[in-house]
């Protein structure tokens, strides 16, 4: 964006007529200015204006329409509101457990399909990376099936005598967890695993191969050579992956609707609730949102402190 | 520079372009009435007859019916309504009876009254504090979702039990009847899902109680004798291994279509679904809803139901009109509703026509819509308020520690401290 700017004054400066100079740096700064004015003029009508907005419906509650301004109260009911602190935990546990399960998961994928030697390279890629491109909705469904008391998961552990009876997936505060951090693993490894892939067609072969020289093992290699080359990889995808699930909406909303009693229920799920299930408090609502805003906010500071890299 | 212009003047376009929508004329009589409706084979249909009904006389009104599922007309409506901007919602809405209040209160000059449309003693009384806000009628009652015992005939009386032991019952025989059954013939009695309350919900109705006081906005939960009971009872199915878990509505009606289940305790809309499956025919009977033991309670309870509303949106009027020629006064069209549909209306003086005394083959010859209308006439009337989800989630949620061995009245009374924090 600044480019004609930065160009402008020091290229154009060494040039003997003043006049045209001016006309062109002006031009110029022109020609920057209207590229940039379009894209935030757009930013600001369709980002931080309801953002603003936002902000300011959550110092508001009451039913649909007859809002009134209640200043930090929806801010104090929020830390007293048992559904949301359960929907914060809920969420928090499938951050804590599914993240690094995934991400580890990528990793070890995505060496795995690195190999040089292996064969069916591209089959085994695809058929990973494949769920990613399966729409949020059909394939809670589909899993909402599988895992039914009667779904072929069941049918299976019942078969080859692993279990004496249905595990209640669904309808089990535990197992309900587990559904979910199942499905959303199987979702998203594959899309995690491609970033690591692609990175890693970036390290330098004959870094393994010294490696190898030296006498490292394969373990060795991965924890000395490829994690530290990850790194920032792997933190990006932790951190779209924790904003990713802080989100996480679909997946419950279909496969267990946050039941039983509030036990898989997440924070936008909360959300959606307030304004469309119950009587409609949208005020309250943006409070919740907000609340997100700030949760991402916080767990993108830890990630970084964490990673501890400079940028 | 002419291209810079160009560009701007091209994004200035766009921009107006967005926002100039908005603006246009109401028109203030149009003779185009839009419907909202979930459920082809029930809400859909009926509205279908009343159209056909209706146009015979008044052809120039022109009525398209667009279906919608439930949950996505909730959404929209909030959405719209919300912003203030009634551009693409319909003329006419169903709105579920639970939610109703939810919506006339939220956005208060948005319905429009059908006072002038229809009589309200035409219909069933619980469906009228339901259906009116600050003493306007706003909502035309539609079907009736009065509740009844479905039970398996073949199951009984495997058990030694018929269904004259179920005529005017409490929850305690009915209990006594699933153990019987359970033993003789290792069916279980019911199928719930443990986040829809909606047995517990025709419980207390049964006993003219509900999730809030009779103003429709303070919490009754902790000193709730109905509540009390029925989550007693609930405990004692659940314990006694009565109660077959599912999660959604294909399953529900799957365990009841496979035969798993003895009893199913529902509105009589469950009746289509119940009958899908031919192969059962005969071995089915519809008892009256049992009462609660030892509280004062009657044999008859809804489940579920729903009203017509007319938005506050040019052609109100003439969509009133309509609601009010079909719905609340036509009887012929009752009877080909409960002919083709199957469905039950709440417009008493429909329920003496002869279609109601059909005797159907698949309940062994009981004549279910008769007995249905009678039931209707008993419901009890009670204010479903604001709050029936709200507190229906939290519920949901402590019932699940009273199951694990939580005592009763704490359960009731965090329940209760929680919903009154939730609803205002």
């Amino acid at each position: 964006m600044n480019i004609p700017d930065k160009l402008g004054p020091e290229k154009l400066a060494k040039k003997p007529a003043p006049r045209p100079a001016r006309s062109l740096r002006l031009k110029n700064t022109m020609v920057g200015w209207s590229f940039v004015t379009l894209a935030s003029l757009l930013i600001g009508i369709f980002y931080f204006f309801p953002m603003v907005q936002a902000l300011i419906l959550s110092f508001q509650s009451g039913s649909g329409v007859n809002l009134s301004f209640v200043g930090f109260e929806n801010y104090i009911r929020l830390f007293q509101d048992p559904v949301f602190l359960t929907t914060v935990k809920n969420t928090v546990i499938y951050l804590i457990i599914q993240v690094p399960v995934m991400i580890l998961l990528a990793l070890f994928l995505s060496v795995v399909l690195n190999n040089k030697t292996l064969k069916w390279k591209g089959f085994f890629r695809t058929a990973i990376f494949l769920p990613c491109v399966t729409s949020l909705v059909a394939y809670s469904v589909v899993f909402k099936y599988l895992f039914a008391p009667d779904g072929i998961v069941n049918m299976t552990l019942m078969k080859i005598n692993l279990v004496s009876e249905p595990i209640q997936w669904l309808t089990d505060p535990f197992w309900a967890k587990i559904t979910i951090i199942l499905a959303i693993t199987w979702r998203w490894t594959g899309y995690n695993m491609i970033f690591y892939l692609s990175a890693l067609q970036n390290v330098d072969r004959s870094i393994y191969e010294a490696a190898k020289i030296d006498g490292a093992s394969a373990i060795q290699q991965f924890f000395k050579i490829t994690i530290p080359m990850l790194k920032p990889i792997i933190l990006f995808t932790s951190i779209t992956s924790t904003i990713g699930t802080l989100q996480l909406f679909d997946e419950v909303m279909n496969i267990t609707a946050g039941g039983p009693g509030n036990a898989t229920m997440t924070i936008s799920q909360y959300i959606y609730n307030l304004s469309f299930k119950y009587t409609p408090d949208f005020g309250y609502a943006a409070t919740v949102s907000y609340a997100i805003v700030i949760l991402i906010v916080i767990f993108s500071i830890i990630q970084f402190k964490a990673a501890g890299d400079k940028k | 520079m002419k291209r810079i212009f160009a560009l701007l003047f091209v994004g200035l376009l766009v921009l107006s372009a967005c926002s100039s929508g908005s603006g246009s004329e109401a028109d203030a009589d149009t003779n185009d009435i839009k419907v909202w409706a979930w459920d082809p084979n029930f809400n859909i249909k009926a509205m279908e007859l009343a159209k056909t009904a209706y146009q015979e006389e008044n052809s120039e009104l022109n009525i398209e019916i667009i279906e919608n599922a439930q949950d996505d007309i909730i959404q929209k409506l909030n959405t719209s309504l919300s912003s203030g901007t009634t551009k693409g919602l319909p003329n006419i809405v169903l709105i579920e009876d639970y939610r109703a209040q939810s919506f006339l209160q939220s956005y208060p000059d948005m319905f429009y009254a059908v006072d002038d449309s229809i009589s309200t003693d035409d219909f069933a009384k619980y469906k009228i504090p339901t259906t009116s806000f600050e003493g306007k009628q706003y909502g035309v009652p539609f079907d009736s979702g009065v509740a009844g015992l479905y039970i398996r005939t073949d199951y009984l009386e495997e058990a030694g039990y018929s269904k004259d032991d179920l005529q005017n019952a409490d929850w305690e025989k009915v209990i006594e009847i699933g153990k019987a059954v359970k033993e003789a013939t290792g069916k279980q009695m019911i199928t719930q899902d443990p986040k829809d309350l909606g047995l517990l919900r025709m419980m207390i109705q049964s006993s003219g109680a509900w999730y809030l006081d009779e103003d429709g906005v303070t919490p009754d939960i902790a000193d709730n004798d109905a509540l009390k009971e029925a989550f007693r009872l609930y405990k004692e199915m659940i314990d006694a291994d009565l109660v077959k878990p599912h999660s959604d509505w294909s399953q529900f009606i799957a365990a009841i279509n496979n035969g798993d289940i003895s009893m199913v305790p529902s509105g009589n809309w469950i009746t289509p679904s119940i009958k899908a499956e031919a192969s059962q025919s005969g071995k089915w009977a519809v008892a009256p809803f049992p009462k609660l033991p030892g509280i004062e309670s009657v044999n008859a309870s809804n489940l579920g139901g729903s009203s017509w509303y007319v938005l506050n949106v040019p052609g109100k009027e003439k969509a009133a009109e309509f609601l009010g020629q079909t719905f609340g006064a036509d009887v012929d069209y009752y009877q080909q509703f409960v002919e083709e549909v199957g469905g039950l209306g709440t417009y008493q003086p429909a329920a003496e026509g002869e279609a109601y005394q059909a005797e159907d083959e698949f309940f062994g010859g009981q004549k279910i819509l008769s007995d249905f209308a009678a039931w209707t006439e008993e419901i009890p009337q009670v204010n479903y308020g604001l709050h029936t989800y709200v507190i229906e989630d939290i519920l949901a949620n402590e019932i699940q520690k009273y199951l694990d061995g939580e005592d009763l009245d704490t359960v009731l009374e965090n329940a209760q401290s929680l919903a009154e924090q939730q609803a205002k």
